[in-house]
């Protein structure tokens, strides 16, 4: 088996303290960075499946630090954030992270949020990623085919490409940029009025599958992988 | 077909009528021919239909007809005003606006209110009735119209005193003629149905001749006709007819002090009716008495004209550059007594204005009944006429002890310059005076035959009389260029008392200053000024000069109005003028928001020129007042962001310093619960779990202590401590703190303070340190006495090699909840350990304070940060 190595980078030792034991019983290799700047290098030589990135750090911004991985890396990076303002997570999910937990988290969140992330890192191979389904939800992209409990549901053009734009990165939250700009184009990146709308209609049709459309308050949206 | 598009301005005024309470006004040719008998009738009809009617007020002259006609029409009671001890009965306006019928009925329109009233005309009662939407029917005798008022008086030989401007009856939707013929009206009187049997007869034989009824009824006639013509001509207007009008003619009338002035406008008036032109009444300002302007140009604006005042050292000029200007094809003027010099040169205003401008028709009208007034020249002084003579006296003087070096003739030339300097400084009758005392002197004393009084040669006839007539000329020329150099500097002085409003009124920073200051700049024009302010609905008195507590009722009700509808109020306007004051609003952009009031003192009369400086002031009052407003809103407003921002900062604070040790607490306890952990790590869990919640504990411990020391529960118990021990017990108590270098002076006396708080702040003092600075540099501790200056007390240093404070955040390094920012960042902590130490200190009665850069920073290392604590020695200050 392939080990998988996570890179911790929080400035507070306690984290540490718990998330190194956590995440060994999971069967990952831990590495440790207390400083943005540690966390940079090791990001580059450790070559880490995840990241998990704390905002507040001394001597570099959480922003900056995602920014320069960015730059030259692909890897799911997930904020640790204690910063409750929205601005904060929609800033860094716009910058490039994959997802968020809000501090104080819990363990068994952070895992299911790593597992989903490592599985979206991984290359889509053909097919496989043409087929959602989770609880009720059948969702065929291939046939352009929308099922809930076996039944066919129509849905307008917008509504569809909501759906599969939400169902590609299920499990991933999406903020409400990244959905306006893939649904309706960067020239409406404000107009958050249209999601909810289109959301609510989603919701309505999805019927019984609609608890899996879950609203991330003042971030965006996240299609749940199970109910 | 443009133009058969409607009048915009037919339809504009069809649109405001519909907002407005229609008038309808019954109009008879005198009293008795039944007009409240009419309108009562017409009413009860109108209620029978179900309209709310309301008799406002009826005067039933004890008619009986009348009377019963009243039926049972709702009757509003008159209002009781008490006046000079007799009790007057009025429409009750107030009561009128807060019942609001659809209808009301008002007896009597030119009837001329008690003093005290709110409005001085009845008819300005019904103005504010129809402005509300509520209509009105009234009564009116034809001889009280303000135009007519000449024309009844020479008719009838009775000049009616109450009367009211003819804009009134054209406001009026709808006009009844009720029409009697002069037999049966008559025949009426006779019959005692009007007046009782004694004042019956000597009225048959005065006003209700048979002659005088039968002129009134034609006048009446015509007014109706020529409203109703007025009316077809407003319909076809709307209805886009072209008619057979022409262009639109325009009335300049042209109004001067002299008694002809009511006669100009009256025949001005008359002629706009006819011509159904508007009209404007022309001042020329040329050193006039402005009160004697004040009546006139009222009646003026009364009758409907615009006002236009101007200025100009040539009459003519003025006057056809108004006329151009207003696009006028019509002038009136009186026609003054010229004066002899100009009757003989034509050069009268009349004559001037036909060379000049012949394409304006001239009225020139014709004053019969001008009470002569004599002309306001000013009448210089005695000591002004013994001046001039003293002055020639000199002159003469002068040119006899010269007579060997200046000519004889030349003499001229000489008392030439003191007519001229007589002119200048006196005016004109000095300068004529002195004129033909200089003629005589130079005739008698210089002239030969010498002495007498008779002229010997041809030439010196002839130099004599050019003397005269360029004496007089420079004279008169002079004189003029005083006069005009007096207006200038009367006009002078009002800009310049304007500009220093603005300089003034910019000083002031508080809305109670800025108020005083108007009360006094106003003070300062007319002698006494009171501001009032609204206070939500109400007045209140913000400001007087001199100082004030309340106004009369009369007054405060005048400044209501003026407040209500922002037009002035009070003394010298047309609302409430028996109140002692007069008010002018006084607005912002944003609204009224208050009125100033001045008051007359005996030597400062309100004229025109002082009304227009106050109302310079108002103006700019309500711009100065919006200046501090803003100023206060946007410091207001500053202050509130400042809380803000603070508020924001405590909560991020205590939002994180809470979240940090539960994330701690949460994740060890549920790592805890998973599969596959070895004993150690359990147990370091277990650890970790006592460490945040010891964290947590401190957290609202600090909180606690703070709480504490704001509210002065905290009393420090004095000993003396040795600081060596306390310095070692303090850096063992801050977690990681571990590369410190202690340095005390070797001979350091104890110091007198209570042990466990001076090492809590020092705890505190190393933690922020600590944290402050990078990972594993130096923290180093000293303690020394201090010089002799801070009275021998001891100082105990805690340099870092940190970052350092900005010179900005240095002042809140010890407020509660602050933090140094660095970028975006904020350092752990509870932004609370600066903040207990100062209040511990100053618990202790001693100091702290940071210093950044430290004074011993190497030039291009990191500034860091020294703490400073400063306490007293054991013993006191030695």
């Amino acid at each position: 088996m392939i080990e998988t190595r996570i890179l911790v980078i929080d400035d507070e030792p306690q984290i540490h303290r718990f998330l190194r034991p956590a995440l060994e019983a999971s069967g990952y290799v831990v590495d440790r960075a207390d400083t943005g700047t540690e966390g940079l290098r090791l990001a580059a030589t450790r070559d880490p499946a995840v990241i998990l990135l704390d905002l507040g750090l001394p001597d570099l911004d959480g922003q900056d630090v995602l920014r320069r991985l960015r730059a030259n890396s692909a890897v799911p990076v997930v904020v640790l954030s204690a910063r409750d303002q929205d601005s904060e997570k929609v800033q860094a999910l716009d910058a490039g992270a994959d997802d968020y937990v809000e501090k104080p988290f819990s363990v068994a969140e952070l895992l299911a949020r790593v597992r989903a992330a490592l599985r979206h890192a991984r290359p889509v191979n053909g097919t496989a990623s043409e087929h959602f389904s989770a609880g009720a939800l059948d969702l065929d992209m291939a046939r352009r085919v929308v099922k809930v409990a076996g039944e066919p549901v129509q849905l307008s053009p917008r509504e569809y490409s909501l759906l599969t734009l939400l169902a590609r990165d299920a499990g991933r939250v999406l903020t409400h940029r990244q959905l306006l700009t893939g649904v309706w184009g960067p020239a409406h990146i404000h107009d958050v009025q249209y999601l909810r709308v289109y959301v609510g209609h989603l919701r309505q049709k999805l019927g019984v599958a609609a608890g899996l459309l879950a609203t991330e308050p003042g971030v965006g949206y996240r299609l749940l992988e199970a109910m | 077909m443009d133009d058969r598009r409607p009048d915009p301005d037919a339809l504009i005024a069809a649109a405001e009528a519909e907002t407005r309470g229609r008038l309808k006004i019954f109009l008879g040719a005198a009293p008795g021919v039944g007009k409240t008998w009419e309108m009562l009738n017409e009413a009860r009809q109108r209620r029978a239909e179900g309209r709310d009617v309301l008799v406002g007020v009826v005067e039933t002259h004890g008619r009986a007809g009348t009377q019963s006609e009243l039926g049972d029409l709702p009757l509003l009671p008159r209002k009781r005003i008490e006046y000079r001890g007799q009790s007057l009965e009025e429409f009750d306006l107030e009561t009128a606006l807060t019942r609001r019928p659809d209808l009301i009925l008002i007896d009597e329109l030119a009837h001329t209110n008690a003093p005290g009233s709110r409005h001085a005309k009845r008819w300005e009662d019904v103005e504010t009735l129809l402005d509300l939407g509520i209509h009105v029917w009234a009564t009116l005798n034809v001889q009280h119209l303000e135009s007519l008022n000449d024309t009844v008086a020479r008719i009838t030989g009775v000049r009616v005193t109450e009367t009211l401007p003819d804009r009134v009856l054209e406001m009026a939707d709808e006009l009844e003629l009720v029409d009697l013929p002069p037999a049966e009206l008559q025949a009426r009187l006779r019959e005692g149905r009007i007046y009782r049997p004694d004042v019956a007869t000597r009225a048959l034989d005065g006003f209700f001749r048979e002659g005088n009824l039968a002129a009134l009824r034609e006048i009446a006639l015509r007014r109706v006709a020529e409203h109703v013509d007025g009316d077809v001509r407003d319909y076809m207007r709307r209805q886009g007819i072209s008619g057979p009008w022409p262009a639109r003619d325009r009335i300049l009338a042209l109004i001067g002090a002299e008694g002809t002035a009511p006669a100009v406008i009256r025949e001005a008036k008359r002629l706009a009716d006819a011509l159904h032109a508007p009209w404007i009444a022309l001042h020329v300002e040329r050193g006039t008495d402005p009160m004697a302007l004040v009546a006139p140009l009222e009646l003026a604006a009364q009758l409907g004209a615009e006002i236009d005042v101007r200025a100009g050292p040539d009459l003519v000029a003025v006057v056809i550059e108004a006329a151009t200007r207003h696009n006028a094809t019509q002038i009136v003027i009186g026609r003054a007594r010229p004066s002899p010099l100009r009757r003989i040169t034509g050069r009268t205003l009349a004559a001037a204005l036909l060379r000049q401008a012949p394409d304006l028709a001239l009225h020139i009208v014709p004053v019969t009944d001008a009470r002569p007034r004599p002309i306001a020249l000013e009448r210089p002084p005695w000591i002004a006429w013994g001046a001039a003579a003293a002055l020639v006296a000199a002159l003469t003087a002068t040119g006899a002890a010269l007579q060997q070096a200046v000519p004889m003739g030349s003499m001229g030339m000489v008392y030439l310059a003191g007519v001229v300097a007589a002119g200048s400084l006196a005016g004109l009758w000095i300068a004529l005076f002195t004129a033909a005392l200089g003629f005589l002197a130079w005739d008698f004393f210089f002239l030969p035959p010498l002495y007498r009084l008779t002229i010997g040669s041809v030439d010196d006839l002839v130099a004599l009389l050019v003397f005269a007539v360029v004496a007089v000329l420079s004279g008169t020329l002079a004189s003029r260029v005083r006069a005009a150099a007096r207006s200038g500097q009367v006009r002078i002085e009002s800009l310049r008392r304007i500009a220093q409003f603005s300089r003034r009124l910019g000083e002031p920073t508080t809305e109670a200053e800025m108020m005083a200051e108007i009360a006094r700049q106003g003070a300062g024009i007319l002698g006494r000024a009171v501001v009032l302010a609204l206070d939500g609905e109400d007045l209140r008195l913000r400001a007087a000069e001199p100082p004030a507590d309340t106004l009369d009722e009369a007054s405060w009700a005048a400044a209501r109005w003026c407040a209500a509808q922002h037009e002035p109020a009070g003394r010298g306007t047309a609302t409430l003028p028996s109140a002692a004051w007069r008010f002018l609003p006084m607005r912002t952009v944003r609204g009224q928001w208050g009125v100033l009031g001045a008051r007359a003192v005996p030597d400062r009369p309100l004229d025109t020129t002082t009304v227009q400086t106050l109302s310079a002031l108002a103006d700019q009052a309500g711009t100065a007042l919006e200046r501090v407003r803003l100023a206060n809103d946007a410091a207001q407003s500053a202050a509130m962001a400042d809380t803000q921002k603070l508020r924001t900062a405590l909560l991020n604070s205590l939002s994180h310093d809470l979240r940090t040790p539960l994330t701690g607490i949460r994740g060890a306890a549920e790592t805890l619960q998973m599969e596959g952990l070895d004993p150690a790590q359990r147990r370091d869990l277990l650890v970790s779990i006592q460490e945040d919640t010891g964290r947590m504990t401190r957290f609202l411990a600090n909180i606690m202590d703070l709480t504490r020391l704001e509210s002065g529960a905290i009393q420090p118990r004095f000993a003396a401590v040795a600081l060596p021990e306390l310095i070692d017990a303090a850096v063992a108590r801050v977690p990681g703190l571990d590369t410190v270098a202690i340095d005390i002076a070797p001979d350091l006396p104890p110091v007198r303070a209570d042990a466990a708080l001076l090492e809590q702040v020092l705890v505190n003092v190393l933690d922020n340190a600590h944290r402050y600075a990078p990972l594993g540099s130096l923290v180093r501790i000293s303690a020394r006495i201090g010089a002799r200056i801070s009275g021998g007390r001891v100082t105990i240093g805690v340099a870092d090699e940190g970052v350092g404070i900005p010179a900005a955040d240095l002042p809140h390094v010890f407020d509660s909840f602050y933090r140094a920012r660095r970028g975006d960042r904020v350092a752990p902590g509870t932004g609370l350990g600066l903040a207990i130490a100062r209040g511990l200190m100053t618990a202790m009665g001693g100091t702290i304070e940071a210093i950044s850069p430290r004074p011993d920073a190497p030039r291009d290392g990191s500034p860091g940060t020294l703490i400073q604590i400063g306490i007293d020695r054991e013993g006191g200050a030695a």
